[in-house]
């Protein structure tokens, strides 16, 4: 019972940090109905900026900062320089486009910062407790506040601000949008800079859960996200959330506790197949 | 006379070898009801898209309100005070009629961060949006999602959204096709109480009945050129827009 409540929480945590991965691809295909691949590049270059601030300065907060100023910095890049001058294609160019930045991002990772697994020796500034003999980590801890807090400053900004009334009207039709009065390229550039904002974050929390930053660390995420938007309904926010952490948590308990033979990256692929059958608009998508 | 609100030199926009508007000249001025008619494809929707800045024409010079506006953005054409409606409809469909609005009356905060993160349940613009759905007569559907509407009311939903811009020119695209003929009534109605808030309008109309009846002036376009432009009277006895337009079975809607 207690490795199985343990487990829980380990999944959930998990599953929070792929939430913060994927809402920065929901955001993007809601907005531009663009497969942004290359989001999992901006969560690496999170995690290396992170890690480089970090060694300079020794403040997890710099390092934060200055890797979520560095990620919305690229995230604009991305938009700019490749998505915005293929938006008139159709929508594999500018996919096939995102594919070469991630391989490009990944590989400028490995020419700056060596091929080898770095470690980042963090410690968060937060508490641990244990419950009922439940040892709850400080890392734990710090994921869970951390991605808590973030959701729901995400939720308040696009549910409750002019702001996110004007980017729910843009990605709903971005031409009447702009006779409205909306600066929809300016709006896209924000959507582009708080997804990669929170792809920083989530970088810098799995290097420091897993204490390993590579070059290729975002090459799991770059197809596992894709699957998760799908499975929660393409565009939806909340759906691609609520998928997170159903996955984090199946796949922690499924593989983990209940020791499926399975790899443990299969299971968002048999979810996607499984929603493609059954449910093909996504758990908390609208239309089919 | 005073300088019109807006006024349209020699515009041409050509699309490959399309040309879609070949020098085009007109103005309007300030509390104007302005027509733009002609048949199907002779540039009237082009027209718009220009005049709202969706296309920068090829070439040719465009002013509204003494100040050179062509090839700025839509966003800056709202701003500077041009509302615009669509031939079909286009509401935001998941927003609720009061969000639809309010997307438009928001516009004073788009151009930056801070003050756009206040929260736009703020009750002056809910009031404003509010009051701006009583005009046209939705505060009933206000909380529902606008997907939802039938027609009638769409249309009505398009106008309150432009109205929400506070234009000083409003521009109508095809208004009132598809309504009843107690909706279009009832949108002739809300268009003349437009007017008379000091609004002027361009509007493109199919309906000649309605054009004539509500237009202080037409403009008629045919293949992209202007062919002809004054009263509704003269134009209904114009031999050359009979010709061209009425000719082809519309004098019976033209009497």
């Amino acid at each position: 019972m207690q490795l199985f409540l343990e487990q829980m929480l380990n999944g959930i945590a998990i599953g929070a940090i792929y939430a913060m991965i994927t809402l920065g691809l929901a955001l993007v295909y809601g907005i531009l109905r663009i497969l942004h691949v290359a989001h999992a590049a901006v969560y690496t270059v999170g995690a290396y900026v992170g890690l480089a601030v970090f060694s300079a300065t020794h403040s997890i907060l710099l390092s934060a900062g200055g890797a979520m100023l560095v990620c919305a910095g690229v995230g604009v890049l991305i938009e700019r320089l490749v998505y915005f001058p293929l938006l008139k294609y159709p929508p594999y160019v500018p996919l096939i486009g995102s594919i070469a930045c991630l391989l490009a991002i990944e590989e400028l990772c490995r020419l700056a910062a060596g091929p080898y697994i770095l470690s980042f020796p963090a410690q968060l500034p937060f508490p641990s407790f244990t419950v009922g003999g439940i040892v709850i980590s400080s890392t734990l801890t710090a994921v869970y506040c951390i991605s808590a807090g973030v959701l729901a400053l995400l939720w308040f900004i696009t549910t409750r601000t002019e702001l996110g009334l004007a980017m729910r009207a843009t990605s709903q039709d971005m031409a009447i949008a702009s006779a409205m009065g909306i600066n929809s390229h300016r709006i896209i550039s924000l959507t582009f800079m708080m997804g990669s904002a929170v792809a920083a974050i989530a970088g810098i929390l799995v290097g420091v859960y897993y204490n390993q930053v590579y070059p290729s660390m975002g090459a799991v995420p770059a197809y596992k996200t894709l699957a998760l938007i799908v499975v929660g309904g393409l565009g939806s926010v909340p759906g691609a959330v609520l998928a997170s952490i159903l996955l984090g948590v199946g796949e922690t308990l499924l593989i983990g506790y209940a020791g499926i033979p399975l790899p443990r990256d299969a299971l968002a692929f048999i979810a996607m197949i499984a929603v493609l059958l059954w449910r093909p608009q996504g758990l908390l998508g609208s239309r089919g | 006379m005073d300088e019109p609100l807006l006024s349209l030199r020699e515009i041409s926009m050509h699309f490959g070898g399309l040309k879609a508007l070949d020098r085009v000249s007109f103005d309007l001025h300030e509390g104007e009801i302005l027509g733009l008619i002609g048949p199907n494809g002779a540039g009237k929707t082009t027209c718009f898209n220009t005049v709202s800045g969706v296309y920068r024409p090829t070439s040719g010079e465009i002013r509204f309100r003494g100040k050179r506006t062509d090839g700025l953005p839509p966003h800056r054409m709202a701003a500077l005070g041009i509302g615009r409606t669509f031939q079909i409809v286009r509401p935001f469909p998941n927003l609720t009629v009061l969000e639809n609005v309010i997307v438009a009356s928001g516009l004073s905060c788009y151009g930056r961060l801070i003050p756009s993160c206040r929260s736009w349940k703020g009750r002056k613009t809910r009031e404003e949006a509010l009051e701006i759905l009583a005009r046209v007569g939705l505060e009933i559907q206000a909380g529902q999602k606008a997907g939802l509407l039938p027609l009638g009311n769409l249309r009505r939903l398009e106008l309150a959204r432009a109205l929400a811009l506070k234009p000083h020119l409003l521009l109508l695209d095809e208004s009132f096709s598809g309504l009843r003929h107690e909706e279009i009534a009832q949108q002739e109605e809300l268009v003349r109480k437009t007017r008379e808030s000091g609004i002027s309008i361009l509007l493109i109309e199919h309906n000649m009945r309605v054009a004539m009846g509500l237009c202080d002036r037409l403009v008629v376009l045919d293949h992209g050129r202007k062919l002809a432009e004054g009263k509704p009277e003269a134009i209904r006895n114009n031999p050359e827009v009979i010709r061209a337009y009425l000719g082809k079975g519309g004098s019976a809607n033209a009497s």
